[in-house]
């Protein structure tokens, strides 16, 4: 059908492939076909991109990404691309962008590709964008492709830092001390210096804290104006009054909707749920309004989409906090030993490299608390719980349930016996090749220090006979107890696959399941909902309630006020280094507990 | 870290041009590996220990420091060969030991060389910056952009692939993985390398996609941000660096302290 293709496409497999970046030309049907108009042709177009009837098939995988898609950007609109997590926006932003198939080689095929000559993209990971190790030299990288005299770079490099409100006295700055959201701005600038027409954003905001959120989107205002901006975003309340049109995407990569914000909102705020998209009011749908516990409800509408339809059979409640622990005291703790911290921290100091990086003068975990811990990036958060576990060295009084650890091994022992961990990639958690066994892995761990703690004395811990392992009828018990954990975190279908072929929310839940399965009093979770998308982030938190109601304590880094104001028992703030506070919020711990102490009366 | 390793003073061996550094460098080393007189490796190492200490801009703690490493070097070349070198006029044996009068010499011979030949390699790491020196390469020795900019890319991933590390060691110990049974120590790698891996590959690829959209094409002309001149630096490090090593080879000739022969041979 196309007769004037040119020769060095890059692209194998499908014969008619089209090379983007050549304007294509507003001609009749007939001709339309034909690639390689001048210039100017394509800049009086009325459209800044346009792709019709777009294919598109990644190498090992059975399906196509998209069937016969068609998009026009006019010249100068704000575009919002929204869709659930896998449905091909972010391919098609590199498709508009000419990354596919250009540098990144993927077969595609289309009826007419129209991409802007000059394009800025934005990507969602502040720290993979940057070639160079100082700030001022990475935006010289960009002014030396374009072969800009030297003499000419630093007045562009202070005039782009300017324009994205990153006032550095001296751009000579290496790029690892910026705060990711000055990454972020760091990246705009740099892509504005290509001087590009389209600014496309690939959730430039996803992998920041709000602080970040906010100045990235500022930026972004700031340096639009008659440009073409078409944004990939996950996080839309920081976007929502500010794009001409949203196009709403399918599972499939299908438009679902295509129009103004406010009435693709209103016509299909329902779909929006489900594809878990962080609208504004995505909270207060979730949890209703932050006004107490009685309006602490599941997070019904998200838990009906279907992605965590957890323990049903393992854990006997379902309803709200006060019906279930009423109806279940599940653990001694929670009636008996309620007042017993699980963790007690006096003049407790972490230290990295000798140095304190977190000090706590005193602070308590009880059962049934869900802690939200605060403040800014770097500020020792992650050291604190780095500490707790017994991975980092600490000084002064911690104690777990009531026994107090001394030296660093001991620590991380009774850490290992009351805590459980979920760090921030799951990935870098998975310790076996499949998921099964990677939920089976901490049963069986744990069953074998049992029986070898059996085994005592030096000689014994210097030439251990044989390890002991569990046997067959031990085993099979692991067996069934880890599938059915796998059930109740909606995993139940992909027991046999290896964990690092999972989506990026399953991954997630895979690493809680796999730490909290023995069912330790205490979790700690370092920025559970981080970068996820709301469907995911709510399954999260979902959990930590029903853990939490349960008696069990949570202890989680977050930046989401969100948590602090909805679900948090206490919120800890943590600044340069030390716990300046913890206050209870409206939720106290001990509300649940005490009504199930007062029920059976 | 990373600004352990920022000189406190710049003198003019950090502003001579690294494209001139370099061959100047590689020099001295040929001139090291082919020293065979005792003396000339002793006064070579005196001379450039000397002149690490002077010249390398770091406070004296801090290059004294990274020079102790050089003890390290000087005793296990030195040793093997001082204990167990051949030789005709033996001083002392026990067993297999038997320490030689050339032997001996030999031994210390190669020590003084590692430390001439690590107190170079220092000095040159020291005052060049890794940024410098591809932008020389670059611009003076024509260096395709396409290397030199993946290569500072790469130094760039560098310490987050440290940070993961790191992460992955603290979350193994947490599961409880990678440790006890010797078996264990087998799958070292494949706990380490497949997290660790993947996402490096990730990293990598986004970078270069990143660096592509920025419309790097290493086919094109570019011009540098930081021009690569050669100044009146480079005549200084010039004369100062063959001076010294000169100076060494003259001091062997005119202040043998040990007045040995060529160590190849019998000294």
């Amino acid at each position: 059908m196309r007769s004037t293709v040119e020769a060095n496409v890059p692209v194998p497999v499908l014969k008619d492939a089209v090379k983007p970046g050549q304007p294509a030309d507003k001609e009749p049907a007939e001709t339309q076909d034909r690639i390689g108009p001048s210039r100017e042709e394509a800049e009086t177009a009325e459209y800044a991109a346009e792709v019709r009837n777009l294919r598109m098939k990644f190498p090992g995988t059975p399906d196509l990404l998209f069937r016969d898609l068609s998009l026009n950007i006019r010249r100068g609109e704000k575009v919002l691309l929204l869709g659930p997590s896998g449905c091909g926006k972010s391919t098609l932003l590199q498709v508009l962008g000419g990354v596919i198939p250009q540098v990144t080689e993927v077969p595609l095929k289309a009826e007419r590709l129209h991409v802007p000559d000059s394009a800025g993209l934005v990507f969602q990971d502040p720290d993979t964008q940057f070639c160079m190790p100082y700030a001022d030299e990475e935006l010289a990288f960009v002014l030396e492709n374009l072969a800009v005299p030297a003499e000419d770079m630093r007045p562009r490099i202070g005039q782009a830092l300017r324009e994205v409100g990153l006032d550095l006295p001296d751009p000579h700055v290496p790029i690892g001390s910026l705060s990711q959201g000055m990454k972020q701005r760091l990246a705009l600038a740099s892509v504005l210096l290509l001087e590009p027409d389209v600014l496309l954003l690939d959730e430039p905001s996803a992998l920041l804290d709000p602080e970040g959120r906010r100045t990235i989107w500022d930026a972004v205002r700031r340096v639009a104006g008659e440009r073409t901006v078409i944004i990939v975003e996950h996080r839309i309340e920081e976007v929502l009054d500010w794009v001409d049109r949203v196009v709403l995407f399918r599972d499939d990569g299908s438009i679902l909707a295509d129009g103004q914000a406010a009435e693709v909102f209103a016509r299909c705020r329902a779909r929006m749920r489900e594809y878990g998209i962080w609208h504004p009011e995505a909270w207060s749908e979730a949890y209703g309004e932050p006004a107490g516990e009685a309006a602490l409800a599941q997070p019904a509408a998200y838990r009906a989409g279907g992605v965590c339809e957890p323990e049903e059979a393992a854990a006997p409640a379902a309803g709200p906090a006060r019906e279930r622990s009423a109806a279940a005291p599940a653990r001694p703790a929670a009636d008996s030993a309620a007042a017993r911290p699980l963790l007690r921290l006096e003049n407790f100091r972490v230290l990295r490299g000798g140095k304190s990086v977190c000090a706590v003068r005193s602070a308590a975990v009880l059962p049934g608390d869900l802690i939200a811990l605060t403040g800014p990036n770097g500020a020792g958060k992650s050291s604190l719980l780095l500490g707790l576990m017994g991975l980092l060295a600490h000084e002064g009084s911690c104690e777990y349930a009531g026994s107090r650890p001394s030296g660093r091994r001991a620590m991380r022992e009774a850490a290992a016996k009351h805590a459980a961990f979920v760090f921030q990639n799951p990935e870098f958690q998975f310790v076996t090749n499949r998921v099964l066994d990677e939920v089976a892995f901490t049963l069986r761990s744990e069953a074998a220090s049992a029986l070898n703690a059996s085994q005592s004395g030096a000689f014994a811990r210097w030439f251990p006979r044989r390890r002991l392992r569990p046997d067959a009828g031990e085993e099979a018990l692991i067996a069934t107890q880890a599938s059915a954990c796998l059930a109740r975190f909606g995993l139940g279908g992909y027991a046999e696959r290896h964990p690092y072929l999972l989506s990026l929310g399953q991954k997630r839940r895979l690493s809680v399941a796999s730490a909290i399965v023995s069912d330790k009093p205490l979790v700690l979770l370092d920025e559970p909902t981080f970068g996820q998308d709301a469907r995911n982030a709510f399954a999260i938190l979902d959990l930590c309630e029903r853990l939490r109601a349960s008696g069990h304590a949570v202890l989680m880094i977050t930046h989401e006020m969100e948590i602090a104001e909805r679900l948090a028992t206490q919120v800890w703030k943590i600044e340069d280094g030390a716990l300046i506070s913890a206050e209870s919020t409206g939720r106290s711990h001990t509300a649940g507990l005490r009504l199930s102490k007062e029920e059976p009366l | 870290m990373r600004s352990f390793f920022v000189p406190t003073r710049i003198n003019w061996l950090h502003r001579a041009n690294p494209a001139v550094k370099l061959p100047l460098f590689i020099l001295l080393f040929g001139v090291t590996v082919l020293t065979h007189r005792i003396d000339a490796s002793f006064y070579l190492a005196c001379v450039f220990l000397a002149l690490l200490f002077l010249a390398s801009g770091y406070p004296l703690w801090k290059t004294a420091l990274l020079a102790s490493g050089f003890a390290l070097a000087f005793a296990s070349a030195s040793l093997t060969m001082i204990l167990f070198g051949k030789g005709s006029e033996v001083w002392w044996s026990l067993g297999p030991i038997s320490i030689s009068k050339e032997s001996f010499y030999r031994g210390l011979h190669l020590g003084f060389r590692s430390i001439a030949f690590g107190c170079q390699g220092l000095l040159f790491v020291l005052t060049t910056s890794s940024t410098g020196l591809f932008y020389a390469l670059m611009q003076r020795l024509k260096l395709s952009p396409k290397y030199a900019y993946s290569f500072m890319a790469s130094l760039r991933l560098m310490p987050m692939a440290l940070d993961e590390l790191r992460i992955r060691r603290d979350a193994l110990s947490v599961r409880g993985a990678g440790k006890g049974a010797s078996a264990s120590l087998l799958r070292l790698p494949e706990l380490y390398a497949l997290p660790l891996l993947a996402q490096s590959i990730r990293r990598a690829q986004r970078t270069a996609v990143a660096m592509e959209v920025k419309r790097f094409d290493a086919g094109r002309r570019r011009t540098y941000y930081y021009s690569s001149p050669i100044t009146r630096n480079d005549g200084a490090a010039v004369l100062v660096l063959s001076g010294a090593a000169g100076a060494a080879l003259l001091l062997a000739h005119l202040l043998p302290l040990f007045a040995l022969g060529d160590m190849r041979m019998n000294p």
